[in-house]
């Protein structure tokens, strides 16, 4: 079966609504019947299928999942918020502060910028609604800072983009923090001019005795998953283990300090994560299906080869992938996007001599600014059910944070020191 | 009546699969770690870990196709009504049934091969207990489409059921 055939097939499956992962299963077997093994090829479907899904690394996906699940059920997003509040309260439109920074705090713990919008934005969205906030523009800076703390560590999409580009896990976490924290800082300003042209209101004066106050209150939550991802980044455990320990350590804030661990919510949320992590696991076990056949048949290498012979300038090949990413993020969910579509270009990004760690970067936001961009755009579309604004109204709004989001992403492509400075100094 | 009741048991037995998968992973993620740290590490870690992690996988799959929660584009298919959409549905269920039917033969197939092995790390645990899921999760999930497929063909595709109603976030879309 022809490359051009397999990529028209899998196009017709999907498109009349056949789920991605059993798409790219039939599309196997059909490659695997007409190729030389014929149906005697079949049973291998259920060896690979069951390997696929066989991968340690990956195991960090539903226990950060699980994590943060803990500690949501725990009440600390309403502790972070107040903590947020005392530090950055007293600046005009400081409910979108709060926003943004406590959005990238909440993120070194569940590492998904949608579980990141349903928890905090289910406090904040309100909070700012009633400050006299539109609920464009609260749907707007919730959705965009969690999509922006998705490059925080710990971090589900860098998570996979490093199983499947064979990268590592711990210099992809630490490469996100220069960039995550330059950007949270360029949100926070825009979101400053945006409350002065709208004359939001402050929240309340600084007083350091409130910061403290807040901070005893939020410590527990602020500095468990600092210890874990010093443990991860100290080369300690590994990122799966320091998963574990996450997980170990929202039980006990949960259950022994903050003794507020609520039972049904909990569970809601271990079965959601659960299911999750299945829904991507899946595909990641038919991707290896197919991948075996892409493999043999060696297209990421002519892939390669044929952008090598058009250009070999590195930049314009970031800037080309680039393109592509964003379009790609469009129409499918990061997690798909990235188990379709790096194993494909790898070849590509290293003959061209990018950095692979660089690269999950630029990978990451791409695909983050996707989740903000419709039709497809899960973190936009969770913000604004949570706000019950609408989609089109948000996202006028929404341009200008976006436009930060893009303005990181120019920065790490073409600085790549910006992402690497971190990783150069402590692992190469 | 019995659809409905069928659903729910189908529903509260992976449920509890799942959350039994997910607890188990994190315990022995956890006990690894601290008999690792403590000088004895254990052989069998890393490789029953990652066994549960396929478990997860294919129980929980089952379990989001029955909230029709799988990642997928159903832009176009929206588009579409009356008997034509139908007629799409219905194609597209026949097509995912008949891989869903290939797996679980090709399951059944490997653990006929598999026979006498066992698991690398643990001698005495057969590999067919390992390779299992890939038969029984699949016959799971075929029931599991089955049995969510009457609100399909009534529902748009883009609009699943809310899999957990106070969750806070559609199924699925989570890990972004």
């Amino acid at each position: 079966m022809s490359l051009l055939g397999i990529g028209v097939v899998l196009l017709v499956l999907v498109l009349i609504g056949i789920p991605i992962a059993i798409s790219l299963g039939l599309v196997s077997v059909l490659a695997m019947i007409t190729g030389p093994g014929g149906i005697g090829s079949i049973p291998n479907v259920g060896l690979v299928m069951f390997s696929g899904a066989t991968s340690f690394p990956l195991i960090a996906i539903p226990l950060f999942i699980l994590a943060g699940a803990i500690m949501n059920a725990s009440g600390i997003s309403r502790r972070l918020v107040a903590f947020a509040s005392a530090m950055v309260g007293f600046v005009r439109g400081g409910l979108s502060m709060v926003s943004i920074s406590a959005s990238l705090f909440f993120a070194e713990i569940s590492g998904s910028a949608v579980a990141d919008v349903a928890a905090l934005g289910s406090i904040l969205i309100p909070a700012m609604k009633n400050k006299g906030y539109s609920s464009s523009f609260a749907a707007a800076v919730t959705s965009s800072s969690a999509t922006l703390a998705v490059i925080i560590p710990p971090s589900i999409p860098m998570i996979l983009y490093g199983v499947m580009s064979g990268s590592s896990v711990v210099e992809l976490f630490v490469a996100g923090i220069v960039p995550g924290v330059l950007g949270g800082l360029m949100m926070m300003f825009v979101a400053y001019l945006l409350a002065r042209r709208h004359n939001f209101p402050t929240e309340e004066m600084f007083k350091l005795a409130r910061v403290w106050e807040t901070f005893k209150e939020a410590m527990w939550a602020l500095s468990l998953p600092l210890i874990i991802l010093g443990g991860i980044f100290g080369g300690w455990v590994t990122a799966t283990e320091g998963a574990g320990l996450a997980v170990v350590a929202a039980v006990f804030i949960g259950g022994v300090v903050y003794r507020e661990l609520d039972w049904g919510h909990l569970k809601t949320a271990i079965l959601e994560g659960g299911t999750q992590t299945a829904v991507v696991m899946l595909l990641v076990a038919a991707s290896a299906l197919l991948g075996d056949y892409l493999t043999e048949v060696r297209v990421p290498q002519r892939v390669a080869e044929g952008i090598m012979s058009l250009t070999q300038d590195r930049w314009a090949i970031l800037l080309l992938l680039n393109a592509f990413f964003l379009v790609i993020g469009l129409v499918l969910h990061s997690a798909a996007a990235i188990i379709l579509v790096v194993p494909i270009v790898m070849p590509l990004v290293l003959a061209a001599g990018i950095d692979p760690v660089h690269f999950g970067l630029v990978v990451t936001l791409n695909l983050g600014i996707g989740q903000q961009t419709p039709p497809v755009a899960s973190v936009l579309v969770t913000a604004c059910s949570v706000a019950k604004a609408d989609i089109w109204e948000v996202s006028k709004v929404n341009v200008y944070f976006v436009a930060v989001l893009l303005a990181v992403l120019l920065l790490v492509t073409y600085v790549p020191s910006i992402p690497m400075i971190l990783v150069e100094i402590f692992y190469r | 009546m019995t659809l409905t009741k069928a659903r729910t048991g189908l529903g509260k037995l992976l449920e509890g699969l799942v959350l039994f998968l997910m607890a188990s992973l994190a315990l022995v993620v956890v006990v690894g770690v601290v008999f690792r740290k403590s000088g004895a590490s254990l052989v069998w870690y890393d490789e029953v870990a990652s066994i549960l992690l396929a478990w997860l996988t294919y129980y929980g799959a089952a379990l989001a196709a029955l909230h029709r929660a799988h990642i997928g584009v159903p832009t176009l298919v929206d588009k579409l009504s009356g008997n034509l959409r139908l007629l799409v549905v219905l194609v597209a269920e026949v097509l995912v049934l008949a891989f869903l039917v290939i797996l679980t033969w090709a399951g059944m197939q490997v653990l006929g091969v598999l026979g006498g092995t066992t698991l690398v790390s643990l001698p005495w645990v057969p590999a067919t207990v390992a390779q299992s899921v890939i038969p029984i999760g699949a016959m799971f999930f075929i029931a599991a489409q089955l049995l969510s497929l009457p609100d399909a063909m009534k529902h748009p595709v883009s609009e699943p059921s809310r899999a957990f109603p106070d969750a806070g976030s559609p199924t699925g879309e989570g890990v972004q």
